[in-house]
């Protein structure tokens, strides 16, 4: 007897503290079911309504607005939309790869304060950033000052209205998202391993490819989810940075909601953006998914 | 002879030493300059962006490229433009009910999280993951559409209702780690000498999760206030929060004065997000970036 009561007691417990989790847990699910869930299911509701005169959403079944989106006009958009954001992350991963590394293996007892020295300005204003790299950009910036002052720009060379600085702007936005996940990596990274791999292949370039690599290739990976996401999503640097040929999907749907007053449209858009990204996702579950089936292997 | 010798025959001179050093490290630990130039060059290119926002707020001419000399016209400027003041109230009213809401939600789901081993834990765990999954425009367009579906006039109210549920996430995502970490055992000791469940967790549990409430409390204001996307697409036309006045400012040519508002805005959030990160150091535990990525 004397043994059972301890299990029994905690059996009662346990059922008394599942109660009180549930409840701790319930305001805040609820909270984000019936704000958020709810209202991502009124934008899979309206892509198929319409709206009244006055621009207010009207709920039927009309598939004017998910037909729309086969126009050229925004599959074209959707095109560039990818293009850029794909380019964006495969950037971000050639410039926040070589700095996470050498902030990691070679920072020393300064890598904490730089990391931050990163991080900090990144969770500051995106707006005001945003706006100053246009500052920077711009045709008498110091960027493009630079650049003729050793040759490689001519008077007539812009940054502004193309599409090199729409991808600029989504690089300087977002490339932060890149350095975290790859300097976690890279700083659990066992450097014997590198050793090693020097002292069986020899070359830096080898050990690179065969070990450093492979082993943050996850890192690597969230990198470029936590990347394609807000850059496929961004108005704001086709904006600032682009010209009308640069307009991105983000640019449609907000037209749609503010100028265009076209909801079920916008809706349709917004729909096609989550699809696009969930696709991103899910192959990226697919892939971790995969590596972690071979790990354990 | 033999005896003036031993110093040079066993141990070799510090010159030999050091170059022995020097080879046997190998590639390792030379400094590799290219990776070093490609960094500094890095921070140099992140930098240059606000430094530049920062200098012509102190320029006495309207220009953008050109500086005339130190002045504080703009943030003159600033003090007196009421529209903008009134805006930078509407901003810290939203992040402070923001923070509150926030937190007391996204606290309490954390602890349920962790804890909560139901199946009914597991669907919260995934509604939870949504915001971070969802791009901000997706937000701001379903947040906007749900207002007006509801037949709410957007105003500052559904800003604040809006900026709580993205924010849930990113508390409990901050929080459940620290939960995690916990010794359950502390609990069942005060469970033992006879508190009650709630008892246990306002009396040991929330005590012992101060720093890291306190922290993210800090950055959800920062994140708040510093938000313009969700805030754009559920605020009502007057008034308006201060960074949906930015990007109407920004967009239809440049005003200095946003320059000074901006810098102030910068100078306020590295504030607040250090300030995040030295928290924890504050209660004499290990802080910094893992608060960032809820490690």
């Amino acid at each position: 007897m004397a043994l059972l009561r301890p299990s029994s007691r905690t059996r009662r417990r346990g059922a008394d503290g599942d109660r009180i989790w549930t409840w701790l847990m319930l305001p805040g699910t609820l909270w984000m079911t019936g704000f958020l869930i709810a209202s991502l299911a009124l934008v899979a509701v309206l892509a198929v309504g319409t709206t009244d005169d006055l621009g207010n959403p009207r709920f039927g079944f009309d598939l004017s607005g998910v037909r729309a989106l086969a126009d050229p006009a925004y599959t074209e958009v959707l095109a560039r939309s990818l293009g850029y954001a794909v380019l964006t992350c495969a950037i971000c991963l050639l410039i926040a790869y070589p700095v996470a590394y050498t902030i990691a293996l070679h920072g020393g007892r300064y890598k904490h304060a730089l990391i931050a020295a990163i991080v900090v300005p990144f969770f500051a204003n995106y707006l005001v950033r945003m706006y100053g790299w246009s500052v920077v950009l711009s045709d008498d910036g110091p960027v493009l000052r630079a650049l003729r002052a050793v040759g490689l720009a001519d008077g007539n060379t812009k940054i502004l209205n193309t599409g090199v600085g729409v991808v600029a702007g989504l690089v300087y936005g977002f490339v932060v998202f890149m350095i975290i996940p790859l300097y976690a990596a890279l700083e659990r990274l066992d450097v014997s391993l590198i050793e090693a791999g020097r002292d069986l292949y020899g070359g830096p370039v080898r050990t690179f490819f065969f070990v450093t690599l492979p082993a943050t290739r996850q890192g690597a990976a969230a990198g470029l989810v936590l990347v394609f996401l807000p850059a496929m999503g961004d108005f704001v640097s086709a904006q600032l940075m682009g010209g009308p040929d640069q307009i991105m999907i983000g640019n449609l749907i907000q037209d749609k909601f503010f100028q265009g007053q076209n909801w079920p449209l916008g809706s349709a858009l917004t729909m096609l953006l989550m699809l696009v990204l969930l696709i991103g996702m899910f192959g990226y579950l697919r892939r971790t998914r995969k590596d972690e089936a071979e790990a354990r292997r | 002879m033999t005896l003036l010798e031993p110093p040079s025959t066993t141990a070799p001179s510090r010159p030999a030493v050091r170059a022995r050093n020097r080879r046997g490290r190998g590639r390792a630990d030379r400094k590799p300059r290219v990776l070093i130039a490609v960094t500094a060059l890095f921070f140099a290119l992140l930098y240059l962006p606000i430094a530049v926002v920062a200098l012509f707020s102190f320029n006495s001419k309207k220009s953008l490229t050109v500086f005339g000399g130190f002045s504080l016209r703009w943030y003159r400027a600033f003090v007196h433009d009421d529209v903008l003041l009134s805006s930078l109230g509407t901003s810290l009213r939203i992040s402070l009910v923001a923070m509150a809401g926030s937190v007391v939600l996204g606290v309490a789901l954390a602890l349920g999280l962790v804890r909560c081993r139901t199946r009914l834990g597991s669907l919260a765990g995934l509604v939870m993951l949504v915001p971070l999954i969802t791009p901000e425009i997706v937000t701001g367009v379903a947040s906007m559409l749900l207002f007006k579906g509801l037949g709410v006039d957007l105003s500052t109210g559904t800003v604040m209702l809006a900026e709580i549920t993205f924010s849930i996430s990113y508390v409990t995502v901050i929080l459940r780690s620290r939960v995690a970490a916990l010794n359950p055992e502390v609990e069942e000791a005060a469970l033992d000498l006879g508190a009650t469940r709630w008892q246990a967790v306002r009396l040991v549990t929330l005590p012992a999760l101060l720093p890291a409430v306190l922290a993210s409390a800090v950055l959800i204001f920062a994140l708040v206030f510093d938000d313009f996307v969700l805030a754009y697409f559920t605020t009502g036309v007057d008034p308006q929060p201060l960074s949906v006045r930015i990007y109407s400012a920004i967009r239809f040519g440049v005003q200095p004065t946003i320059n000074a508002v901006g810098t102030l805005m910068l100078a306020g959030s590295v504030c607040l997000i250090a300030l995040a990160l030295f928290i924890p150091r504050l209660f004499g535990r290990r802080g910094g970036l893992d608060i960032l990525s809820g490690e």
